[in-house]
């Protein structure tokens, strides 16, 4: 079995005059938690979708664990979980049914790993899957991404609906598959979520993958977010000609602003005009960083 | 607000009320179209009393008198009255179901108000329906020539959409009352069909007052097309539409709404109760869904139920019929002509084979087959895309192929359940009714052959779910392939020049060699197997090559 769980060479997908995926060669390997990161429309799920046949791409191959993902997809499917955005199942089955249909379908389902899952997440299997909330679905769906402990698990925004306490268990969950030596490949545009269980990270935007990063040097490269509170009013111009200072706003006796210079530069900027009466800096999260690509992007554009 | 309900409500129905009437209104116009091809003078040798029987108006001009007669009287009123009647049960259940009531009523409207905005809506349609139904009958006589002096159309026109509003408003009521589409519109199509069959069959056995309790009868029964409006019966309908709407208007208010989620049934109730559980789990959770095939089997009992139990309820009931129909009756029956015959199914109605065919294997039977099989083809593939449920299935290592055999296997399973419980109740009817005529192997031949049928047009269904992934696509044109076969099958006969293509109708591999009279028709089974297979093969074919689409897109 190849090294990389899923690797895709120009990966390509047009719809008549829409490009919806542009040449995207992408490198994920075992063991590790890949988020795929863009917003709303930027071509995750045709990614995700393209890579398991359900469409075929306009130019462009991909493998999933070494094999190809048309030619061998009923053997790919062996191998991998897959949760679908927007997940939809049948509302006139319950979550057990809908459980053992899939078992059934695969073969080699071990029901203590179901049942352990759903005590992990609290899911009520005894109801209809029309009668669930949309959270108590996605459970379900995550157990059926998770039963067959599969080398792969894909995942298209799998966080939608979950209670903060269940997504703190499925981003052990996540942790676990990848100590694992297995692979967990999500989507997502809440960053934040990426942020805590991610080790790689990819960006994708109107179809083109923009840049992958580990977790750690994106946050390295960041900018820090600086507030500062005075005594007195002050003018948003005495911070603006430091260098490495962007974005600043000024609310009476209160500033704000994004950094990346030398911080004593800062201070004395700050203490020589006025009274600094606290200073609160931390950590850009990737939002900010994911926002700053766009910035940039945008300059180019323009 | 009230215009915005309104108008977004006829906005969406509309184009189905145009589709409808242009519909109708082709049908009409091949009627006419083949009629003039047929001599049409053995109308006028017929008794006065059998040619009323058949809507047809002994001044008028023969072939557009039983043209405009079999389309309005039967097919279009069928199809106007369903429409109305789907739009009634979608406007206050519909939205429930859809989760969406709710959310209209998140506006400052009230309950009441949507009623009403949905009413007029609804009156506007069918209005609009009708009103280009019309138009299209007089340009379609104008355009062939057709003289149609002695008919009178508009008021053929104004009874559709009468009969058709008070489906509509049927619908609506009970949708209001219960909350739930399908309850409403299954209900009242119910009392649709079985009005038919009471106001068509209970005058030949002298019960016409007992026809007089069924809706239908007062759209019926005064032939509007040979007699102009009987206002008494306008009346009547009239007035319940009127009931119908002050039902609905009191029903709206008083209950809770429904939130989107599914409904009880008697199984989940079964698994529910500790004493039935263990039991329920194994059929239910465990035999249901053990593989694809089953899962599908299983998601089409409703359908099935109601469909198989028309045909089993019309096996048992129309043999025993045949002992009330007058001596005279049957008599004239053996004295039609050879072009009326072949309208009325080819058979010969004075003979117990000839009437149980064309009582139930010529119409009923088809549509209640044709119904189920491509309402499952067409929800095979494109169901579960719509459902998007098709991207988790093949999530699975299952081959696309496999999907569609295990899909195929389903559908096979219900047509050979439909066909085994027609034959049965076929077999009950013939037993009480005492008709020797009618042999074991006639009444087995024309259920097998009933249900390979249903499987072509369940396959024709399948493959344009394969093609497409629309649902709605898929029974459209299924529909649209079953009404021209079934007309080629009925009316090209009548005209040399159309007579040879009338062979390629599966409508006549199934009846065409009369199979209740002459028994098994082995290379009319073969066609239909035949046809049935390449159907399912070209449908893997195209199935493998597209994308899979997700939801209505």
């Amino acid at each position: 079995m190849s090294d990389l769980a899923i690797k895709t060479e120009g990966l390509t997908k047009h719809y008549g005059e829409v490009k919806a995926l542009e040449d995207l060669d992408l490198e994920v390997k075992m063991g590790e938690v890949f988020g795929f990161l863009g917003p709303n429309g930027a071509g995750k799920t045709t990614t995700i979708r393209t890579i398991l046949d359900l469409i075929r791409p306009t130019r462009g191959k991909a493998t999933i664990v070494g094999l190809d993902s048309h030619a061998d997809a009923v053997e790919i499917r062996n191998h991998i979980g897959y949760l679908p955005s927007d997940l939809s199942m049948y509302d006139n089955l319950t979550g057990r049914d809908m459980i053992t249909y899939f078992g059934n379908l695969r073969g080699g389902v071990e029901r203590s790993v179901v049942d352990s899952l759903a005590d992990r997440l609290q899911a009520n299997l005894s109801k209809k899957i029309g009668d669930y909330s949309s959270g108590n679905r996605q459970k379900v769906g995550l157990i059926l991404a998770f039963m067959n402990k599969p080398q792969v698990i894909i995942m298209d925004e799998p966080s939608a609906g979950l209670d903060p306490l269940v997504q703190r268990e499925f981003q052990t969950m996540m942790r676990e598959v990848a100590s694992e030596g297995r692979t967990v490949f999500l989507s997502s545009h809440t960053l934040s979520e990426v942020q805590r269980v991610a080790d790689r990270v990819g960006i994708i935007r109107n179809g083109h993958l923009v840049d992958v990063e580990f977790v750690d040097d994106l946050r390295s490269k960041a900018v820090r977010r600086v507030e500062l509170q005075f005594s007195g009013p002050v003018d948003a111009a005495t911070f603006e000609s430091i260098d490495g200072v962007r974005d600043v706003s000024v609310a009476s006796h209160h500033a704000v602003m994004s950094f990346d210079g030398s911080m004593g530069e800062l201070l004395a900027a700050a203490t020589d005009h006025y009274t600094l009466v606290d200073i609160n800096t931390q950590e850009a999260d990737l939002e900010e960083i994911f926002l700053d690509y766009y910035r940039v992007d945008e300059k180019v554009d323009a | 607000m009230f215009a915005n309900v309104f108008t977004k409500s006829t906005r969406d129905t509309v184009p189905v009320g145009v589709f409808g009437a242009i519909a109708i209104g082709v049908f009409l116009f091949f009627a006419l179209w083949v009629y003039q091809d047929v001599d049409t003078s053995f109308y006028y040798d017929l008794p006065a009393g059998i040619l009323d029987l058949m809507g047809i108006n002994p001044e008028g001009d023969g072939a557009a008198g039983i043209a405009f007669g079999a389309v309005f009287n039967l097919m279009g009123a069928f199809i106007a009255a369903g429409l109305a009647l789907s739009w009634g049960a979608s406007a206050i259940a519909g939205e429930e179901r859809d989760g969406t009531f709710g959310f209209l009523l998140g506006n400052p409207v009230s309950r009441r108000g949507v009623l009403v905005s949905k009413t007029g809506s609804l009156l506007l349609t069918v209005g609009i329906m009708s009103l280009l139904l019309f138009g299209l009958a007089v340009g379609a006589a104008a355009l062939l020539d057709v003289n149609t002096a002695g008919l009178f159309v508009d008021a053929i026109t104004f009874a559709v959409f009468i009969n058709s509003l008070f489906y509509g408003f049927l619908a609506l009521a009970i949708g209001t009352w219960t909350g739930k589409r399908s309850v409403a519109s299954g209900a009242a199509a119910g009392i649709m069909i079985v009005g038919y069959l009471a106001a068509s069959l209970l005058p030949l056995a002298d019960l016409e007052w007992l026809a007089q309790i069924f809706p239908w009868y007062y759209f019926s029964a005064s032939a509007p097309i040979n007699n102009g409006l009987n206002w008494g019966h306008i009346a009547v309908l009239g007035g319940l539409i009127v009931a119908a709407f002050f039902v609905a208007y009191v029903g709206v208010q008083r209950r809770d709404l429904r939130e989107k989620g599914t409904d009880k049934t008697v199984l989940d109730r079964l698994r529910a109760n500790p004493t039935t559980q263990k039991m329920m789990d194994r059929v239910a959770g465990s035999a249901r869904v053990s593989r694809i095939s089953t899962k599908a089997f299983s998601d089409h009992q409703g359908l099935f139920t109601i469909t198989v139990a028309i045909m089993f309820y019309m096996g048992v009931l129309i043999p025993p019929l045949y002992n009330l129909i007058p001596e005279d009756f049957i008599d004239i029956f053996a004295t039609f002509p050879d072009a009326l015959v072949a309208m009325i199914g080819g058979v010969d109605m004075g003979t117990p084979t000839g009437f149980l065919t064309g009582e139930n294997f010529a119409l009923v039977g088809p549509i209640a087959i044709i119904v189920l099989c491509a309402s499952i083809g067409a929800r095979a593939l494109a169901g579960e895309e719509e459902a998007h449920t098709m991207d988790l299935l093949l999530a699975n290592p299952v081959s696309r192929s496999h999907v569609v055999l295990e899909k195929t296997q389903a559908m096979i399973g219900y047509a050979v359940l439909f066909g085994l419980l027609t034959f049965i109740g076929t077999w009950i009817g013939v037993w009480l009714g005492g008709l020797d005529e009618v042999s074991v192997s006639g009444m087995a031949s024309v259920s097998l052959l009933l249900a390979l049928f249903g499987l072509v047009y369940g396959a024709i269904a399948l493959l344009m779910s394969a093609a497409t992934g629309r649902r709605g696509q898929s029974i459209a044109v299924t529909t649209g392939i079953a009404l021209v076969t079934w007309f080629m099958f009925s009316f090209f006969p009548l005209s040399e020049t159309f007579e040879p293509i009338a062979n390629f109708s599966p409508f006549h591999w199934y009846l065409g060699s009369d199979p209740l009279l002459n028994g098994m028709d082995w290379p009319g089974a073969g066609l239909l197997a035949g046809t049935f297979v390449v159907l399912v093969a070209a449908s893997i074919h195209l199935f493998q090559r597209r994308d899979i689409l997700i939801g209505k897109g």
